[in-house]
């Protein structure tokens, strides 16, 4: 395996540098929507419809208007037009999908569908007037369930006549079913997840103000990407993208729900133009539960075949997802993600897939942290299946399967090219870190006792970066002030995600430089050069080898003028903590400031031709996917009086690739691990059979807290990827394999008792059904 | 989720507490910790013209042994009570339990008053008061009087109290010597309300038979209940003799606990009959360990 070079002067990138975000978001002064005041600005809020589907027959608002304070209500009729084009639009050959506008008209398509926007000088006003305002509906047969859509007798909208949104299947293929007809084993089980709502801490917001004499929209934006929001928002209100501006300061997390811009943020915007004045939106929770996009919601039924040592031979991926009534991304994109990525960690050659996502009168399905995820869930445990199902230890039916180092390069029969992972090592730190054997021998101790203790493993190869089309390329402006004081300008957000430390250690190795002499500056398209923002554990890939790039560029422009400046070659030079030193002459030598302010101040002593200042930008354009890899594994407890299961130890094997801070690194793991906690055990947004939600507050819907997620042990391989930093991403893996390793650690406790988990969340009333089902199996 | 308007009061005294709750009646709510109220304001899941501020009403607090009884003031809040060193000697099942509720930001706020007030069926202060036997203590304009917990609680979020009294205290009787308890909650995670939980006081006489027992659960109905014909069924038995897997299985076969998005009401039913044996086991080791003069001492 290669190595990638480091930094002559690698003082920062691989420490665990403090997060330099910290004091501000830690002392309370981090500026999220609801911190933003503007003069004149009004408060927005939402009448939402309360059925799943219904004709809307009357809006009566004369009573909502008498409202003192109230400025402005607008019902889909009076504001969808103001809008250039329809929001978004993923139609296509076979694949119907509904106009999408900023507020209901005609009929509502899920309950929370947001009917009226009321505009007023605060948000108490409006909804004291959203109250009032009086909708007159006509309930009609609402499509709810993933498995019940196809057949219902109704339609999730008007003018589709199916509930079908995409379907398509992998094209019948001979050698799949010999494969499965020569296998010693062929086994089929269907896995069920529920529907899980992101829950960023922080939730959907704006704040839209235009500005009449400029003829300019400004928006505070909870995003992901700014430069995104800034062409969407220039296409739908039919404005040119250089009058538009769009401003990101701290976003409280996304998870995937803030990539795309929805209705609600495109009515205040349009509503901010009608009012020349600023409007503020901040979605409460309630509305977030409820009408923010979902996720998850799918199953996939897998046959799996294996030779009689475990050996996998064939297999088939048939998904199934609920998209909601307006998806945010194409209506293919879970199953098609799921079934591409299926393969995994595993050496395999027969495969073939069918998918199905259906349409409902439910919130519409968005991305959520390893979007695709269902895959890792459905073959993980579908792995213990097969292993408990032919008499093999889960550990080694992994190990019999796992790609090895000595099959790289390798391709995976849905085409990804591996190279540069360690899928088997990192399978081999994980089990070492928890104890494998020694945990089996306390398992059947604890066994004979009556107490039920159990292992669970998920290995995955997680693809990162993903680099097409808005998100193929990154940029970073690097720019010494006259000072020697450092500016990084790049296109990404303050999220979260520890970007203004992570950046900034590349930058301050490239140059020299104490790492205080350098500052991220992002999130605002007026100032930062175009970027693809944050999705798809891009960041540290994509930002920071442009992050390296355009520091290595300005590192060598500042040699250059030092060495000119210390008549002295620029390759005898060396840059450490703020001084430009000749190698083996310490005697000679100049301040990085120095260096800077003659750059700006005394073109005189620039050699021939050199242009003034210190500042250099670079684009990246990266690999179409760069590969981490990962193994979790988990022990649990459960008691079978009650149900309820308890975990108690949590190992992540990673390899990530060069990480540029390993505690940030462990923070994305641990973030995404807590996360797959609750969808394992807690979390479920549930509809009732007519589509109304049952799991609006956070008394219904559970978040894990603290004293759910175990102290994660990690243990790191570092594989450098072929990328400028050898990055990998790291930012979903933690939330993909959580799940099926905890999953399977409830199965392995519960095994004795014959039971076998196909479906979340394993609340303690399910775990007693399931418990009573095998026993009267 | 911003609340309806709403008039606010924020007396010192009792006395002009309750004045004003003799105005507004029934458009007014007493405003305690605001753990629940608050919320459920912001939800517009409720609405009164009229807040009236208890906060600031200093009778309203403190912890006092009088004769045989704990006096508590309606405002204490949980944090102190479960801190407190007369809670812990008195009454340790009040201690106990206030550990269940919420998370200590919730219990740094919460009130003893206002859980028992607001009649939560699955709350843990009203199932204790019903357990230990407590009396509250209320008044209005027109004077005071002693409810027994029995009575107080009716239904889901409802009790006796009349809309123009206010609790005052809780009243908390000492239990003696022989005596133990027990509290234990199935919650979906820690701090959740109980999907169903117990509570367990008994008083063993010399001969280790029990003397005298109490068996609450909570989150099985519209309100916490005791479990009568267990208690009877206990009553005057020597401890060692009891089929206590059988008496709880038999004590709980009859409920008809409600179904949420948490958990279906069968399995309410099914884990109340371990989780009410667990509660009598520990509650008799207990007894018999407080019973027990080396035990005392080494306490």
């Amino acid at each position: 395996m290669s190595t990638v070079e480091k930094p002559s002067a690698a003082r920062f990138v691989g420490a665990r540098v403090q997060r330099r975000e910290d004091p501000r978001l830690l002392s309370g002064h981090g500026q999220y929507i609801d911190d933003v005041r503007l003069p004149g600005m009004l408060h927005a809020t939402f009448v939402r419809s309360p059925l799943a589907r219904a004709r809307i027959v009357a809006i009566d608002l004369e009573h909502a208007l008498a409202v003192p304070g109230v400025v402005a209500i607008w019902d889909g009729s009076a504001l969808n037009g103001d809008a250039a084009t329809p929001l978004w639009d993923w139609a296509g050959e076979g694949t119907p999908f509904p106009e999408v506008r900023a507020l209901a008209e005609g009929d509502v398509r899920f309950a929370g569908d947001p009917v009226a926007i009321v505009i007023a000088r605060d948000r108490y006003v409006a909804e004291d007037a959203a109250e009032l305002v009086d909708v007159e509906y006509e309930p009609l047969q609402a499509v709810v369930g993933r498995e019940l859509a196809e057949a219902s007798t109704g339609r999730a909208h008007d003018g589709i006549d199916t509930n079908v949104a995409w379907s398509a299947a992998s094209p019948t293929d001979p050698a799949l079913e010999a494969a499965f007809a020569a296998s010693a084993h062929v086994i089929t089980e269907t896995f069920r997840q529920q529907r899980h709502v992101n829950v960023p801490m922080e939730p959907r917001g704006l704040v839209a103000h235009w500005e009449r004499g400029a003829e300019q929209l400004t928006v505070y934006a909870s995003s992901q990407n700014p430069h995104q929001d800034r062409e969407y928002f220039a296409r739908v209100m039919g404005l040119p993208e250089h009058h538009v501006r769009v401003i990101m300061r701290d976003v409280g997390g996304g998870f995937g729900q803030k990539i795309f811009r929805t209705r609600e943020e495109t009515a205040v915007a349009l509503a901010s133009r009608r009012l020349g004045r600023p409007v503020k939106w901040i979605e409460d929770r309630q509305e977030n539960l409820m009408a923010a996009n979902h996720a998850r919601d799918e199953q996939m039924t897998l046959r799996v075949g294996v030779d009689a040592d475990g050996v996998i031979t064939a297999i088939h991926a048939s998904h199934l997802a609920d998209v909601g009534a307006y998806p945010l991304m194409p209506a293919m994109m879970p199953g098609f993600m799921a079934l591409e990525v299926l393969p995994g960690p595993y050496r395999f050659a027969r495969y073939g897939w069918a998918g199905k996502s259906v349409f409902t009168n439910t919130s519409g399905i968005s991305a959520y942290r390893g979007p695709w995820m269902m895959e890792t869930v459905a073959r993980e445990i579908m792995m213990d299946v097969v292993a408990r199902e032919i008499g093999v230890d889960p550990a080694e039916i992994r190990r019999r399967n796992v790609i090895q180092t000595e099959d790289l390069p390798y391709t995976t029969p849905t085409g990804r090219e591996y190279d540069r992972i360690s899928p088997a090592q990192t399978l081999e730190a994980a089990l070492e870190e928890i104890g494998y054997e020694r945990f089996r021998e306390e398992q059947a101790r604890a066994r004979a006792e009556g107490r039920y203790l159990g292992l669970g493993i998920s290995t995955y190869i997680e693809p990162t970066a993903g680099a097409q089309g808005p998100t193929g390329i990154e940029a970073a402006t690097v720019r010494v002030e006259p000072s020697g004081k450092v500016n990084v300008l790049m296109g990404t957000g303050s999220h979260g995600h520890s970007l203004e430390t992570t950046m900034v250690q590349v930058v301050a190795d490239q140059l020299g430089v104490p790492i205080e002499d350098v500052r991220l500056l992002q999130g605002d398209t007026a100032v930062s050069p175009y970027g693809g923002g944050t999705a798809g554990s891009r960041s540290a890939v994509i930002a920071g080898g442009v992050a390296r790039i355009s520091a290595i560029k300005l590192r060598e422009k500042v040699l250059e003028l030092a060495g000119h400046l210390l008549e002295a070659a620029a390759a005898d030079l060396e840059i450490e903590d703020g001084t430009i030193t000749v190698k083996g002459s310490p005697g000679s030598s100049i301040a990085f400031a120095d260096v800077a302010r003659i750059a700006y101040y005394d073109p005189s002593r620039l050699p021939e031709g050199m242009e003034p200042g210190l500042e250099s930008t670079s684009r990246y354009s990266a690999p179409p996917a760069t590969y981490a890899n990962s193994t979790q594994v988990c022990t649990c407890e459960v008691d079978v009086a009650t149900g309820e299961v308890r975990l108690l130890d949590y190992v992540v094997g990673e390899d990530c690739g060069v990480m540029i801070n390993p505690m940030v690194v462990e923070g994305q793991i641990a973030g995404g691990v807590a996360q797959g906690i609750g969808g394992a055990l807690l979390e479920h947004l549930a509809y009732d059979e007519t589509g109304n939600p049952l799991a609006i507050t956070f008394k219904d819907y559970l978040l894990p807290t603290t004293e759910d997620v175990p102290d994660i042990r990690y243990v790191h391989v570092e594989t450098p990827s072929n990328t400028p930093g050898g990055h990998k991403g790291v930012g979903e893996g933690g939330a993909i394999g959580a799940p099926a390793a905890i999953v399977n650690a409830v199965a392995d406790a519960l095994a004795p008792l014959g039971v076998r988990v196909t479906s979340q969340p394993l609340s303690p009333d399910r775990v007693l059904a399931m418990i009573d089902d095998a026993r009267s199996a | 989720m911003k609340a309806a308007p709403f008039d606010y009061a924020a007396p010192t005294e009792v006395d002009e507490a309750l004045a004003l709750l003799d105005e507004f009646a029934e458009d007014a709510k007493v405003l305690a910790g605001g753990q629940s109220l608050v919320p459920l304001l912001a939800l517009r899941m409720s609405r009164f013209d009229q807040l009236v501020d208890v906060n600031r009403i200093e009778a309203l607090r403190g912890i006092e042994l009088v004769g045989e009884t704990l006096v508590i003031g309606a405002m204490t809040r949980q944090a102190t009570i479960e801190r407190d060193e007369e809670v812990r000697r008195h009454a340790p099942l009040l201690a106990e339990a206030t550990r269940y509720i919420g998370h200590f930001q919730i219990r740094n706020r919460g009130t003893i008053g206002g859980s028992i007030a607001h009649a939560d069926p699955t709350a843990e202060y009203p199932a204790i008061a019903l357990t230990l036997g407590a009396e509250v203590e209320v008044a209005s304009v027109r004077g005071r009087r002693r409810i027994d917990a029995g009575e107080l609680l009716e239904s889901a979020y409802t009790t006796t109290l009349e809309p123009e009294e206010l609790l005052l205290s809780v009243r908390v009787p000492v239990w003696g010597a022989r005596s133990g308890f027990a509290v234990h909650e199935i919650a979906r995670r820690t701090g959740d309300f109980a999907l169903v939980g117990g509570a367990a006081a008994v008083t063993l006489d010399e001969a280790d038979a029990v003397a005298r027992a109490h068996v609450v659960l909570f989150g099985v109905a519209d309100r916490a209940i005791r479990l009568s014909s267990l208690e009877a069924a206990i009553a005057g038995q020597p401890v060692d003799q009891l089929d206590l897997a059988e008496l709880a299985r038999e004590a709980t076969a009859e409920l008809r606990p409600p179904s949420d998005v948490q958990a279906t009401g069968a399995y309410r039913r099914r884990v109340a009959a371990p989780l009410t044996e667990r509660l009598l086991r520990t509650a008799f080791v207990r007894a018999r360990r407080a019973g027990d003069p080396t035990e005392e001492a080494a306490r």
